[in-house]
């Protein structure tokens, strides 16, 4: 979680997004009850209490897939970034979509303190955002899936092939969107909000 | 401090009791509120307990006896029964006088302080009424400290229009004796939100009781000064002494005194006054007033009201603490007829009074507290490693009375002293008491501390069984230090009989000569004996003393240490106890010469590393720790395992209580606070009987609870929250519940917690500050007051520096700041002179550290940078300060206007002057919410009859644009309605360069043709609804400028929903074009937002669908725009914007 101080100021914009994705990211595992509650242990980030995963391997897939956004974000080529839960039948259940947006062209110092401000509502919000969701089927799976505005192109750093190009199963109707969270604070502009399969979705 | 003090000598003996005796009214308000959650009124959310109770009200609903209508009007009649017989017993006032809170009745809401069982009480025996229901028509008042964002935006539908006021209000009109205003009072969280201007034209306090007020703030004043002077000179002596722990206690201490000496005299001087909080800022509220005339001072009053509740309530219980001393010391015998929790209602008291554990556990705040002198063992401390470098040839006495606790009790019995004779609590004959001490007769019986009395009287069958007697103890026990001290100035106190001495200073002196002098004079003062070892260090001091007893003195030389310790058995080196000794016995190590075949790094293996080492260390004779090195505790706390029996849960919850106050005490004593809390709880074993020890505890399984909180407290209140929530985890069936104890460990000392915020305070820089700032300050004649200082500062021209105070005026400062409550431990620090500041940094400092700063200087500072600014710009020289806060205004607007000068240069008219004042000062409002009571007050002082321009024409466009909108739209609603037309004229002619939705430039600026209606500042489509002829949308643009931050579509949404009661529809003609102006706006809005704040569409689209039940219009609105909605997040998100339905 130690962010270099020698960075370029969008470097360091991606650092502090893929920091605050990796909480964020740790808070709707909490939030869906996917693990028992034991699997969690309270932490403070920006002075807010959040969750942090007491699992190893499950702090290390989330710690490992969002750092390896690191370098991808740090170019602007992630459009979402999206937490995937998943029924047996491998079908989307519910989305959380956390939707990017870096503006490139911003080069002056950034007030990290505004950052988090901003980045701090969506922990207090998400942790209130339980009524929203679905309550998920039994044995559910879930996954982070990012999406890129272009493919990327293959580069020989290591951590970017953690990265895996998915054949995910998509919804056959647009699917019905629940807003949790809007900031824009220039440069870095996030959103969240969920995805449900909409009602007329051909059920499997 | 001196405020709480002087408040509740005024307040009289009702008030002292509040912080001890609470606990009847507060017991009686846990019933209710219990109660309280099956109500269906609206109860506004309460203070304490899950609302799991509300969810099933359905289920009450169909139960037979459940009309919860009929239910509440009963109960509603009862309270207020209850309330009146209680009002006709507890009124303070006489029946002359109309009481204070006459017509009042207030609401409490949530969590205050003080809670709302003190408030109702104030309101008891203040004439006022209290309910414990919210409703529209009994309330007159709410009083809270803190709302929940939620209720803030809709505050209207919350409060039902009533006036929303913090507690002080009550506090202040107890103490003013009559009927503040609440406006000042109000919750700040609203200031910012409440249309104000207008509210502030109308005078509210009458002339006559003002010109009291001022009288008294004189007084107060004259009584401050004295003061100063007095801590001036404390201060200056102290600064020298270096080493800021050192002193800093010290200075405390005399401070406190100094306090209570002072603010005593003051109430005797005036015990009318209300205002007593002004003693932090008299001396800048004089001065200041010295300067205004007399309108301007009646209108002052109500801002030196307290604003820190919840400081003056903790500082109020410390300075009782302090004055009554500590709790035992009134201990007298044990009371023969209560033993048991059953019995006694003040048990847990009574249990500590005749505990001598209780006794020797809160002996030592008493000692620190009778020899504030041990600060000094601090200094020797550090000179003594001094002196331990280049001498080895250290000498330490231990002393210790022998068999302190009996000695003591049997001095007076001469014709005991050869007999055997035990102390204990209680001499029954079923002898089932433990001994806690026996002379040296007794222990030749073979009698032992720890026994009980029926085994001991078997070994002897003519022991004396005598009760403690704490006073006598104290006496000896002072005695015995006074003589310490006396000989030695490094005295580290180990218990109340038993202490260290450092004589290695008292070059000359043979120290076992030393040790014989002071026995001596011990038992001549005393009657006692007491033992004295002498070493090198004091681990073999102590151990010498062992030898030496009783009444005897040994000498142990550097030579024979090794061959004193290498038969003495381990068990009798500090620190090894029955563990310890077992584990290495199990290493057949019994005596210190086998453990020194030990190596240190096995011993340091097996035994952690710590202990290890301190076994190598005492087995060979090594000590290094220092006399006067003070252990401080780690955790504070009380436990009581002897009579404790309980019915039911309430005798439980009063025993806690109790408890509580027991441990608030104890911390209060120590000077700490503590983070986490302990309960401890005995439970009967299922197969034990009833103990041999009568109301003993028996056979026990130990089970214990504790929780953390993130911030250190000692007060009662929390405290007894704390605990039974902790209780509620045990589960426990209280009869099986044989002794309970709380402890606080994680503990802050009072100090330093305030020093954490201290260091966040400006003065450490400010320092540094001053260095640079030479060349910039012109050091002028100093002004003895201020009168003169103003004067002279004006006729300076535009120069830039200025003003120095003088002395007494610095040392003010620091007066002010101890008796914030914040400042004691700070004082050293010198606050550099004014002359000192470089302005061009204070200036340019944020309005909060200037108003921080501006509250060290006594509010001198502003003045002084108005003054330097304002010469420059006449617009500001006309002003005049009232106070502190305003002056702080002042600055604020004097910076604004230097920032921004065309508004202040193009004005020249007297009446714009005045106008401007008001605008500038309201301009600060959402900055600063502590200026805003003073801002409306000295509106107030100002002409009330034509503040407004007569019209716009007069007003200063440039001004007007520059204002927050809601200050514009506070102004013009305080127009008369034909003015308003000027108004939208205004509107178009606004240069881009502010409007709040450049933010987002990428879409804004490719949409930019076509997108119109939301550029601005107010956006277009604002003047276009304003000219608009249909009702609706005028009623529209107008929530544009009611909205708090109308930038937003959400917040004009919100307010519109607040607003709109009525039934917003009205068809007429130009029904459909209105609608499709409005579907414009929307659509714009959706295109300006959709991208970067979908969030903010879908809350502005769930307000709209809320709107679309009530009104046709939005209803046709709403069903026209919401496809176009669709299209636009499909396009951008994939997908469909799910508005679910809400009612």
């Amino acid at each position: 979680m130690e962010r270099k101080d020698n960075q370029s100021p969008r470097g360091h914009i991606a650092g502090i997004l893929v920091e605050f994705l990796e909480v964020a990211i740790t808070s709707v595992v909490f939030l869906k009850g996917i693990y028992s509650p034991g699997a969690f242990e309270r932490r403070r980030y920006m002075n807010v209490v959040v969750q942090r995963a007491r699992h190893p391997q499950l702090r290390d897939y989330i710690h490992s897939a969002v750092s390896g956004l690191l370098p991808f974000i740090e170019k602007g080529l992630v459009e979402r970034v999206a937490v995937i839960f998943f029924n047996t039948d491998n079908i989307p259940v519910e989305r959380f979509m956390f939707k990017l947006a870096v503006n490139q062209s911003f080069d002056s110092k950034v007030e990290e303190s505004d950052l988090e401000f901003s980045l701090r509502s969506f922990l207090v919000k998400l942790s209130v955002s339980q009524p929203l969701t679905k309550v998920l089927p039994c044995d559910c799976r879930w996954e982070i899936t990012a999406y890129f505005r272009s493919l990327p192109q293959v580069s020989n750093c290591k951590d970017t092939e953690l990265w895996i190009s998915t054949d995910t199963k998509q919804w056959q109707q647009p699917p019905l969107i629940t807003p949790i969270k809007s900031m824009n604070s220039e440069p870095l502009g996030v959103q969240l909000y969920l995805e449900h399969p909409s009602p007329s979705e051909p059920k499997s | 401090m001196s405020l709480d003090s002087s408040r509740s000598a005024n307040s009289g003996p009702q008030n002292l009791k509040r912080s001890f005796n609470s606990n009847s009214s507060n017991d009686k308000g846990n019933s209710s509120n219990s109660k309280k959650r099956k109500s269906n009124q609206k109860t506004l959310g309460m203070a304490w307990g899950p609302n799991s109770l509300s969810t099933s009200r359905s289920s009450f609903r169909s139960s037979p006896f459940s009309d919860f209508g009929s239910y509440m009007v009963e109960k509603n009649r009862k309270l207020q029964n209850q309330f009146d017989a209680e009002a006709s017993n507890s009124s303070l006032s006489d029946s002359s006088t109309k009481p204070i809170f006459h017509g009042v009745s207030i609401f409490v809401d949530g969590f205050t302080v003080p809670s709302s069982q003190e408030l109702r009480r104030y309101m008891l025996n203040y004439g006022g009424r209290f309910e414990n229901y919210f409703s529209r028509h009994r309330v007159t008042h709410i009083i809270c400290s803190n709302l929940p964002d939620s209720k803030i935006k809709n505050i209207r539908s919350f409060s039902g229009g009533l006036p929303v006021v913090k507690p002080t209000w009550i506090l202040d009109s107890v103490a003013a004796k009559r009927l503040l205003s609440w406006v000042p009072y109000q919750l700040d969280q609203l200031a910012s939100n409440q249309p104000t201007l207008s509210a502030f034209f109308t005078s509210k306090f009458s002339p006559a009781s003002e010109g009291v007020f001022t009288a008294a703030i004189c007084e107060v004043k004259h009584a401050t000064e004295d003061l100063c002077l007095k801590d001036a000179s404390t201060d200056a002596k102290f600064s020298e002494e270096g080493e800021p722990s050192e002193w800093r206690k010290k200075i405390t201490e005399e401070h406190d005194e100094l306090m209570r000496g002072n603010t005593d005299s003051k109430v005797i001087e005036e015990p009318s006054s209300s205002y007593s909080e002004a003693s932090q800022e008299v001396k800048g509220v004089e001065r200041s007033y010295l300067e205004q005339d007399d309108e301007s001072k009646e209108n002052n009053g109500p801002q030196y009201c307290p604003e820190q509740p919840s400081a003056s309530v903790s500082s109020h219980c410390f300075d009782n603490h302090s004055i009554k001393g500590l709790p035992h010391s009134t201990a007298l015998g044990p009371s023969k007829q209560r033993h048991s929790t059953l019995g006694d209602p003040n048990f847990v008291e009574n249990y500590f009074k005749n505990s001598r554990l209780h006794f020797i556990g809160t002996w030592r705040n008493r000692y620190r507290k009778r020899f504030p002198s041990l600060p000094n063992g601090f200094k020797c401390v550090n000179s003594h490693l001094d002196v331990s470098a280049d001498t080895q040839k250290t000498a330490i006495i231990h002393i210790d009375m022998d068999c302190f606790f009996v000695s003591v009790v049997i001095r007076s019995h001469p014709e005991l002293h050869d007999k055997p004779v035990a102390v204990c609590h209680s001499d029954n004959p079923k002898g089932t008491a433990e001994i806690s001490s026996a002379n040296y007769p007794a222990r030749d019986y073979g009698i032992r501390a720890g026994m009980f009395v029926r085994d001991a009287k078997a070994l002897c069958t003519h022991l004396v069984i005598l009760s403690y007697n704490f006073e006598a103890y104290e006496e000896v026990a002072d005695q015995f230090y006074n003589i310490l001290h006396k000989h030695c100035n490094r005295v580290q106190a180990v218990s109340c009989d038993e202490a260290f001495l450092d004589v290695t200073d008292l070059e000359g002196e043979d120290p076992q000569l030393l040790a014989s002098v002071i026995r001596k004079e011990i038992f001549e003062a005393t009657g006692c004996t007491a033992s004295a070892g002498i070493a090198v260090n004091m681990l073999m001091a102590r151990l010498a003393t062992r030898t030496a007893k009783p009444n005897g003195q040994c000498y142990i030389s550097p030579e024979r240490v090794d061959e004193y310790l290498d038969q003495l058995p381990i068990k009798a080196l500090p620190g090894i106890g029955h563990v310890l000794e077992e584990k290495l016995k199990n290493r057949n190590v019994r005596t210190c010469g086998q453990l020194r075949m030990i190596s240190k790094d096995s011993l340091q293996k097996d035994f952690r590393f710590k202990t290890g080492e301190m076994l190598w260390n005492y087995c060979r004779g090594v000590d290094n720790r220092l006399v006067g090195t003070i252990q401080e505790s780690k955790s504070v706390g009380a436990e009581v395992n002897w009579g404790v029996r309980f019915r039911d849960l309430q005798d439980t919850q009063h025993f806690l209580l109790d408890l509580c106050k027991e441990v608030s005490l104890r911390l209060q004593g120590c000077g700490v606070q503590g983070r986490t809390f302990t309960l401890k709880i005995k439970k009967r074993r299922k197969d034990a009987g009833e103990p041999a020890k009568y109301m003993g505890c028996g056979d026990c399984e130990n089970l214990s609870h504790s929780t953390t909180v993130p911030l250190a407290t000692d007060d009662v209140e929390v405290l007894q929250r704390i605990t039974k929530q902790l209780f509620g985890f045990f589960h426990i069936d209280v009869k099986d519940i044989r002794g309970v104890g709380l402890q606080v460990s994680r503990l802050e000392s009072v100090d330093t917690s305030k020093q954490v915020l201290e260091r966040n305070s400006l003065k450490s820089w400010l320092i540094s500050a001053s260095a640079r700032s030479e060349e910039q300050c012109d050091i002028n004649g100093i002004a003895k007051d201020r009168v003169g200082t103003d004067t002279e500062g004006r006729s300076m021209g535009g120069n830039s520096g200025v003003l120095c105070t003088d002395p007494v005026g610095n040392s003010v400062l620091r007066t002010n700041n101890t008796s914030n409550g914040e400042g004691c431990s700070n004082q050293g620090l010198s606050i550099p002179l004014l002359c000192d500041l470089d302005m061009g940094v204070v200036e340019s400092l944020p309005s909060e550290l200037l108003s921080e700063l501006n509250e060290m200087y006594g509010g001198k500072l502003v003045d002084l940078i108005a003054k330097s600014k304002g010469q420059g710009e006449n617009s500001t020289g006309s002003l005049c300060f009232h106070s502190p806060e305003l002056a702080k205004v002042a600055v604020e607007e004097a910076e604004r206007s230097r920032n921004s000068d065309p508004i202040s240069l193009s004005r020249t008219a007297a009446e714009m002057k005045g106008k401007q004042h008001i605008l500038d000062g309201l301009q600060t409002v959402p900055d600063s919410g502590a200026g805003f009571n003073s801002i409306a007050i000295s509106i107030q002082g100002l002409d009330n009859n034509d503040l407004m321009p007569s019209s716009l024409s007069q007003v200063d466009t440039s001004v007007l644009q520059q204002l927050p909108e809601e200050l514009r739209a506070d102004i013009f609603e305080s127009l008369p309605e034909h003015r308003r037309q000027e108004i939208s004229t205004l509107g178009p002619n606004r240069d881009n360069l502010h409007h709040p939705l450049c933010i987002n430039p990428p879409e804004s600026t490719d949409s930019g043709l076509t997108n119109t209606l939301w550029i601005g500042n107010p956006p277009m489509w604002v003047d276009k609804f304003k000219v608009s002829n249909l009702l609706m949308l005028r009623f529209f643009a107008d929530m544009y400028y009611k909205a708090k931050s109308a930038e937003n579509l959400s917040s004009i949404l919100q307010c519109t929903i607040a607003e709109s009661l009525h039934p917003l529809d009205a068809k007429c003609d130009a029904w459909n074009e209105a609608v499709h102006s409005f579907n414009e706006l929307l659509v714009e809005y959706i295109k300006l937002k959709i991208v970067v704040d979908i969030e903010e569409i879908y809350v502005c689209f769930r307000l709209l669908r809320r709107l679309s039940t009530r009104s046709e219009f939005f209803l046709e609105v709403y069903n026209l725009v919401f496809p176009h909605l669709q299209v636009s997040v499909d396009e951008n998100y994939g997908g469909n914007l799910h508005i679910p339905l809400n009612k």
